[in-house]
């Protein structure tokens, strides 16, 4: 039983990195209408703008929020410059997946070019201490990425809902062409949908790095992983990000341990739920149904 | 310069005449707003009128020099150009799917890696002749694409791409999950047993070339001639009755289905067919290199078979085959003679130059050719035509 709770926490400490990575996918998925596959090398990048801080002796958290506002200036600057100009991700799938594969490539080869190919060393945000729960040894790590994506998710939640800006947003996300006829600035909040979810996906950086060591591939498969966490929870659903997230989580931990078979393969449990829920329920546990006039 | 008619004249033939005052500058703008997402509908043109020389004459000077080259060029210059030819075939079928038939796949680096497991395993295990293997190869991969187009009937678009981008990912965590017979993240060789001094010892598979020949020279031969054999037949199947159903669904499959086109059968033959060919090019990158490893099959393989078949110019034929000799020449001769801290700028470029690509020219390199060879040919209209 305390094996089991144990492998449960960790699951949950990483269900909190996929929901905050998801977080910014459905930000982007609902003012745009694209799947961001290019999302966590940005969150790399901008983790390793964390890291240059840290290093030059600022405390992490505020170096944090420093490669966050970095990772926000970059997300808007790209959305401006190479995403907005090709056009409706639902009329050129195709074009759009190149140009954010393009940038995938591109934002992966600078951050070497930049940092170099060696893997830096991040510290966790919450120290290296465990804490007893149940018997179960938890890192302050881990419950410290379930309080800081309560905190996002209550921020993202505030955003959406209670602001002007918000209010923007989802209007834009139902449909731009009417938001854009009653004077909403729809390039712009276009624009800062991307840089949100670059913000925020710095913070799924931060909490990915001092497990996988911070190199250039290590939001790969954190980034396959949310987008398990959104296809489950619902692509434009901020609620269905949190729960896909932690229930991919879990499942991702508990699995590879007690069915044989999964035993390298985290991904793979992710992998099958992703399929059935696009085939059975493509609007996931939270989504709304797309309609489509023909 | 695939398969439609280059000889301007002929095309501005069937323009109305360019006497009337207004159609000119109008033939211009249909010629370059053809595309509905990439690439043009060329499959639909007819034939030539009369024989085409200066098309034939290309092609003659063009085999010319890929058979020439073997023989200039250094022993390991040839073996990467064995992987061109490899990178090639696999782009050319993932043009099938994504450039004609527009479902997007970003997991064809996976179904790769399973026509080269498969030679590796084929060939080292049972010691079948080399190029049955690549067939055995093209028949599992088939089969294997046949599956999975199976749910990709219900998943279309960027979800069809998320998919397969999930399935590039975890295809070298298999490789190492199963590792009991893949040889797991230390791979596998392929290796022959033969007799040598009275005791069996494993060798490298090769191709024995025959005489006057070295060993480079005439596998880069085969794996020339598979690849010849492989672009006709998809020229062949784009110039078909399935081709052009291809072409329709990706324009709209509603209504497709509409006009009485199978278009579920259509899609998952296009997969399979797609995959088959990805997977002869996986078996091809096996034989040349002699070993497979997961981590040659990595998601970056899928994104490089993207890279050729937009840079060429997604739904044309030769598009995938400039576009991996652009890749080919990018990575394996320019790349090198970078200092050793500018290397990781070469995928900085390459994601540069797809994403302008998209902007300028989704065509990608044979539709800025074909763009340029209709504006000549609009231009000389212009000049030759009596002025009224």
């Amino acid at each position: 039983m305390t094996d089991f709770l144990q492998v449960l926490a960790v699951g949950i400490g990483d269900g909190a990195i996929y929901a905050m990575l998801g977080l910014g996918l459905v930000v982007v998925f609902r003012t745009t209408g694209l799947l961001n596959f290019a999302a966590g090398e940005l969150a790399m990048f901008s983790t390793f703008i964390v890291w240059t801080i840290w290093d030059l002796g600022v405390p992490l958290l505020l170096a944090m929020l420093g490669g966050m506002v970095g990772g926000f200036l970059i997300g808007v600057l790209l959305q401006a410059v190479a995403v907005r100009p090709v056009g409706d991700p639902h009329e050129r799938p195709l074009a759009v997946v190149i140009v954010t594969i393009g940038l995938f490539i591109g934002v992966n080869g600078l951050a070497q070019l930049v940092w170099g190919t060696l893997d830096k060393d991040l510290p966790p945000l919450f120290g290296v201490d465990t804490v007893s729960i149940f018997g179960v040894d938890v890192a302050w790590q881990k419950i410290g990425a379930v309080v800081v994506l309560a905190i996002l998710a209550f921020v993202f939640y505030l955003l959406f809902q209670k602001t002007k800006l918000g209010l923007a947003m989802r209007a834009v996300a139902s449909n731009s062409e009417s938001a854009g006829l009653v004077g909403i600035p729809v390039p712009t909040v276009l624009m800062l949908g991307w840089g949100l979810a670059a913000a925020i996906g710095t913070v799924a950086g931060v909490f990915t790095a001092p497990g996988r060591g911070l190199g250039s591939n290590m939001m790969q498969l954190t980034l396959i992983f949310g987008f398990a966490a959104i296809t489950l929870g619902g692509f434009d659903s901020l609620i269905g990000a949190v729960v896909g997230g932690f229930i991919i989580g879990i499942f991702s931990s508990v699995v590879p341990q007690y069915v044989p078979g999964f035993e390298k393969m985290p991904l793979a449990p992710a992998f099958l739920l992703i399929l059935a829920v696009l085939l059975i329920r493509p609007t996931g546990l939270f989504g709304r149904k797309q309609v489509s006039r023909v | 310069m695939t398969t439609e008619p280059a000889d301007p004249p002929v095309d501005v033939a069937t323009e109305p005449p360019a006497s009337d005052h207004t159609d000119v500058p109008l033939a211009v703008d249909t010629v370059t707003d053809v595309a509905p997402e990439l690439g043009s509908p060329e499959v639909l043109s007819s034939a030539a009128h009369g024989f085409p020389w200066v098309r034939a004459a290309a092609w003659v000077v063009v085999f010319a020099v890929l058979i020439i080259l073997p023989f200039t060029m250094a022993e390991f210059r040839v073996e990467q150009m064995c992987g061109w030819i490899a990178l090639a075939i696999a782009a050319c079928g993932l043009n099938i799917l994504t450039g004609y038939n527009g479902q997007i796949s970003v997991g064809h680096g996976a179904l790769y890696g399973v026509g080269a497991y498969t030679t590796a395993l084929i060939v080292t295990n049972w010691q079948w002749p080399l190029l049955l293997a690549t067939v055995a190869s093209a028949v599992v991969c088939f089969v294997t694409g046949l599956l999975i187009g199976l749910p990709a009937l219900r998943i279309k678009g960027l979800y069809l791409a998320l998919v397969t981008l999930a399935v590039a990912t975890l295809f070298p965590l298999a490789i190492d999950q199963f590792a009991s017979f893949t040889g797991g993240s230390s791979g596998l060789s392929l290796t022959s047993p033969e007799m040598y001094r009275g005791a069996i010892r494993d060798r490298p598979v090769r191709f024995d070339p025959p005489g006057g020949l070295a060993s480079d020279q005439w596998k880069y031969f085969i794996f020339l001639a598979i690849a010849a054999l492989c672009f006709l037949l998809s020229r062949n199947l784009i110039r078909s009755r399935v081709g052009r159903t291809l072409v329709a669904i990706r324009d709209n499959d509603t209504a497709s289905e509409v006009s009485g086109i199978p278009v579920s059968r259509v899609k998952i033959i296009a997969f399979g067919v797609s995959a088959g060919l990805a997977g002869i090019g996986g078996s091809i990158f096996a034989l040349n290199s002699g070993r497979v490893n997961p981590s040659s099959f990595t998601i970056a393989v899928s994104i490089y078979f993207l890279i050729a078949v937009v840079v060429g110019g997604a739904a044309s034929i030769v598009g995938p085959a400039i576009g991996a000799v652009f890749y080919g020449v990018f990575i394996d001769i320019i790349t090198p003679e970078l200092p050793e801290s500018l290397k990781p700028a070469t995928p900085v470029i390459l994601g540069v130059i797809l994403i302008l690509l998209m902007l300028v020219a989704p065509g990608g390199i044979v539709g800025l050719w074909k763009v340029s060879m209709h504006k000549l040919a609009v231009r000389r209209a212009r000049s030759s035509a009596p002025v009224t």
